[in-house]
C-alpha cells in the first residue's frame, strides 16, 4: 500500500477547495473532540497524587451548601486511621471588584494548625508557618494568586462576605507554592468565627472537614468509619475521598460524563455523515478513473486501500489541525478564571495520549465514512466504471 | 508455426438493456498468432469492442471459450484477472484515459506499481517507454499540458512499459487530429513489427487498418469470413 501514497495524497488534493473545506470541518471537529476528550480524561481519569489519595472531605449528607458542627472535628479525629482533621470553610465574598474575573479566586477559612499536615504538597518557610499560626487575621495564599495579583508579604487584603455577613481585612503573611498551580487563599477560620455576631449560628458550624488519612488503603474504610459515627444525628455526613468530592462537586452542573459523551457523539455522527457525503462525489465524479485503474491490473483491494487511504489523508490532516486548535483551548481554558473551581482543569492539555486518541478518531471517521464508496467503487465493473461520464 | 496467442470458439455474448435482450457476440470462432497485428473492423454495434473487452478480460462471455496467451479466461477469479492483465495486457483507450494528477512519467509508472519493482527501477522503466514513443522531454508534463496525440502516446506509453505480451487498442485515433493519428499508428505499427507485439485494434476507419497485417470484420455480433466485408460497409469519409 506504501506505493501507493503519491498517488494518494495527490488524489487526496486535487480538488483543493473541497480538501480545503472537508479538511476545516474536520479540524474544528476534532478540536472540539480533542477539548472533550482531554475534559473526560482530566475531570475522570485523573490519578491523584500521593499527598491526594490521603485526603477525604466530610460534608453535610444533605448538600454541601448544608453546615455541619464544629464539635464533629475531636470524634472525626477519634476514629482509626485518622492522621489529620481540619475544618474547611468555603468563604466567598467580593474582593475589589467583582466584574474582574482576576478577582476571583477561592478563599477558605482553615485551621493554621493543620493545613500544612493535610496539605503535604504546599511548601511554606517554617517562619511564614508559623506567622500565620500567631497573627489571627494572617492569611496565606498560592504562589499563582500572588503572582497574577502581585501580592507580597505584609499586603493587605480585604475580603467583603457575601454569605457571612462580615468583612475580613487580612495581612498576606506566607506565599506557598503548590503543585497544581491554583489561585487560592487561606486564612484562620477562627478570625471568621471571632467576626461573626454572636448569636450566629454560621460561628459553631462549618462547611466541610478535610481529613489526611494514615494510608491510601485507609481511606475506604474512614470515609465509612466517619458516616457511621454520625448516622443517628441530624447531621448526616457523607465522606468521600478528594478525587470523588471534586466529581460530585462537579455534578451540580449535571450528569458532566453523559453530557460529554452526548456532543461527542454528535460531533461524531455529524462529521461522520459530512465526510461521507463528500468523500461519496469524490469518487463519484473519478469512477472513471477507477476503471482505468482496474484495466491496468489494480485489484479491487487496491481500490478499496487508495479510496479509503485518500479519506485518511484528509481526515488525519484535519485532526492534526484540530489536535493543534484543541491544544490551544485546553490552554485558555486551563489558564482561564473558572478552572479555578476546578483545579483538574489546571492541568488540561493535549497530551501525547489524547492527541493519538484524536487522530485515532479522526482516522476511524475517515475509514467509516469513505468505507461505502470506497466498497461500491472497487466493486464497480470495469465497463460501468468506463462507460461514466461524470 | 506461430503461437496462438488469442482463440476463441463459440464466443458469445448477450446481455439485457432494459428489457431488451441483445446479442452482442455470436458464436465468434477467431484465432490471432503471436506477432500480428489486427484490426477489428465493423460498424458501430457490431460488436467489436465488446470481443475486445472479451479478449481484455474486462467483461465475462456468456458462452463459448477463449483461451488468452493459453489461459482460459472463464476459470479465473477476479483477483487473479487483475493480475494476469497487469502482466499480459497493455490496453489503449479511445479517449487516452490517464489520470490528471499524475504527470506523464507518473501515469507511465502505475502498472509498475502492481509489480516488484523498486521505485528506482519503475522510473527507470517508465523513462524509457516514454523515450520509445518520443516523449522523453515531457516526462514531468501533466496530462493538460500535453495535446491529445501526445497524451494518447504517454497512453501507449503505459501500455507497454510492462512488455505486455498483448496491446489491445479501442479506436486508439478515434480523438486525434490526423497527423496525430498518424503518429500514434505508425508507433503502434513500429511495435508490431520492431519489438514483435501483438496488437488487435479496434476501428472503424479503413485508413488505420492499412497499418495492420490484418484486418478482420464483425458485423451484427457475427465474425465474417476472413477476407469478407459486409454487405453494406462503406469507407466513412476522413476527416
Amino acid at each position: 500500500m506504501f506505493r501507493y501514497v503519491s498517488l494518494i495524497v495527490k488524489n487526496s488534493l486535487r480538488n483543493r477547495r473541497r480538501s480545503i473545506l472537508t479538511i476545516g470541518s474536520i479540524a474544528v471537529s476534532l478540536c472540539i473532540l480533542g477539548v472533550l476528550i482531554a475534559m473526560y480524561r482530566a475531570m475522570f481519569q485523573g490519578m491523584p497524587t500521593e499527598a491526594q489519595a490521603l485526603r477525604l472531605v466530610c460534608r453535610n449528607r444533605v448538600s454541601l451548601t448544608q453546615p455541619i458542627p464544629i464539635y464533629f472535628r475531636d470524634k472525626i479525629q477519634r476514629i482509626p486511621g485518622v492522621h489529620d482533621v481540619m475544618a474547611w470553610q468555603w468563604f466567598g465574598g467580593v474582593y475589589k471588584d467583582s466584574r474582574d474575573p482576576n478577582n476571583m479566586f477561592p478563599r477558605f477559612g482553615v485551621e493554621p494548625d493543620h493545613l500544612f499536615n493535610v496539605n503535604t504538597e504546599f511548601q511554606l518557610p517554617d517562619d511564614q508557618k508559623l506567622a500565620f499560626k500567631n497573627l489571627r487575621t494572617g492569611c496565606v495564599i498560592s504562589r499563582a494568586l500572588a503572582d497574577k495579583l502581585h501580592f507580597n508579604l505584609g499586603d493587605r487584603i480585604t475580603l467583603v462576605g457575601d454569605i457571612f455577613p462580615v468583612t475580613l481585612e487580612l495581612k498576606v503573611v506566607g506565599i506557598f507554592n503548590e503543585p497544581s498551580n491554583v489561585d487560592i487563599l487561606y486564612f484562620n477560620r477562627e478570625y471568621l468565627r471571632e467576626a461573626l455576631p454572636v448569636d450566629s449560628s454560621q460561628r459553631d458550624t462549618v462547611g466541610a472537614f478535610l481529613i489526611q488519612a494514615d494510608s491510601p488503603a485507609d481511606v475506604p474504610r474512614v470515609a465509612e468509619a466517619v458516616d457511621r459515627e454520625f448516622e443517628a444525628t441530624p447531621f448526616q455526613t457523607k465522606s468521600e475521598s478528594e478525587k470523588a468530592f471534586t466529581l460530585s462537586f462537579l455534578a451540580f452542573l449535571g450528569n458532566l460524563k453523559l453530557f460529554i459523551m452526548a456532543i461527542f457523539g454528535a460531533v461524531t455522527f455529524t462529521i461522520l455523515l459530512v465526510s461521507g457525503n463528500t468523500i461519496s462525489m469524490s469518487v463519484r465524479e473519478r469512477i472513471r478513473e477507477v476503471g482505468i485503474l482496474k484495466t491496468l491490473g489494480f485489484t479491487p483491494g487496491a481500490i478499496l486501500g487508495i479510496v479509503l487511504g485518500e479519506s485518511a489523508v484528509i481526515s488525519i490532516i484535519g485532526g492534526a489541525i484540530g489536535c493543534l486548535f484543541a491544544a490551544g483551548m485546553c490552554s485558555m481554558i486551563a489558564h482561564s478564571p473558572g478552572s479555578m473551581f476546578m483545579p483538574a482543569l489546571k492541568t488540561l492539555g493535549i497530551t501525547p495520549l489524547v492527541g493519538l486518541l484524536s487522530l485515532g478518531v479522526a482516522l476511524a471517521i475517515g475509514v467509516l465514512s469513505s468505507f461505502v464508496p470506497a466498497w461500491n467503487a472497487s466493486r464497480t465493473s470495469i465497463l460501468e466504471a468506463l462507460r461514466f461520464s461524470g | 508455426m506461430a503461437e496462438t496467442v488469442i482463440q476463441t470458439k463459440q464466443l458469445q455474448k448477450e446481455f439485457i438493456r432494459d428489457e431488451f435482450h441483445v446479442v452482442a457476440l455470436k458464436d465468434v470462432d477467431i484465432t490471432i498468432s503471436r506477432g500480428e497485428f489486427v484490426a477489428l473492423m465493423g460498424p458501430s454495434g457490431s460488436g467489436k469492442s465488446t470481443l475486445l473487452h472479451l479478449i481484455a478480460a474486462m467483461d465475462r462471455p456468456s458462452g463459448g471459450e477463449i483461451l488468452v496467451l493459453g489461459e482460459n479466461l472463464r476459470t479465473l477469479s477476479d483477483r487473479a484477472i487483475a493480475h494476469w492483465r497487469n502482466a499480459h495486457i497493455g490496453f489503449v483507450f479511445q479517449s487516452f484515459n490517464l489520470i490528471p494528477v499524475l504527470s506523464a512519467v507518473e501515469n507511465v509508472e502505475l502498472p509498475l506499481k502492481l509489480t516488484n519493482l523498486k521505485k528506482k527501477e519503475r522510473m527507470e522503466h517508465a523513462e524509457t517507454a516514454l523515450n520509445l514513443v518520443g516523449l522523453g522531454d515531457r516526462m514531468h508534463h501533466l496530462p493538460r499540458q500535453l495535446s491529445g496525440g501526445q497524451e494518447q502516446r504517454v497512453a501507449i506509453a503505459r501500455a507497454i512499459v510492462t512488455d505486455p505480451d498483448l496491446i489491445l487498442a479501442d479506436e486508439p485515433t478515434g480523438n486525434l487530429d490526423a497527423t496525430s493519428a498518424q503518429d500514434v499508428l505508425t508507433l503502434l505499427s513500429r511495435l508490431n513489427k520492431e519489438f514483435g507485439k501483438t496488437i488487435v485494434m479496434v476501428t472503424h476507419d479503413p485508413h488505420a487498418a492499412h497499418f495492420a497485417t490484418k484486418s478482420r470484420h464483425l458485423e451484427k455480433g457475427e465474425l465474417l469470413p476472413e477476407g469478407q466485408v459486409p454487405v453494406d460497409w462503406t469507407v466513412p469519409a476522413k476527416a
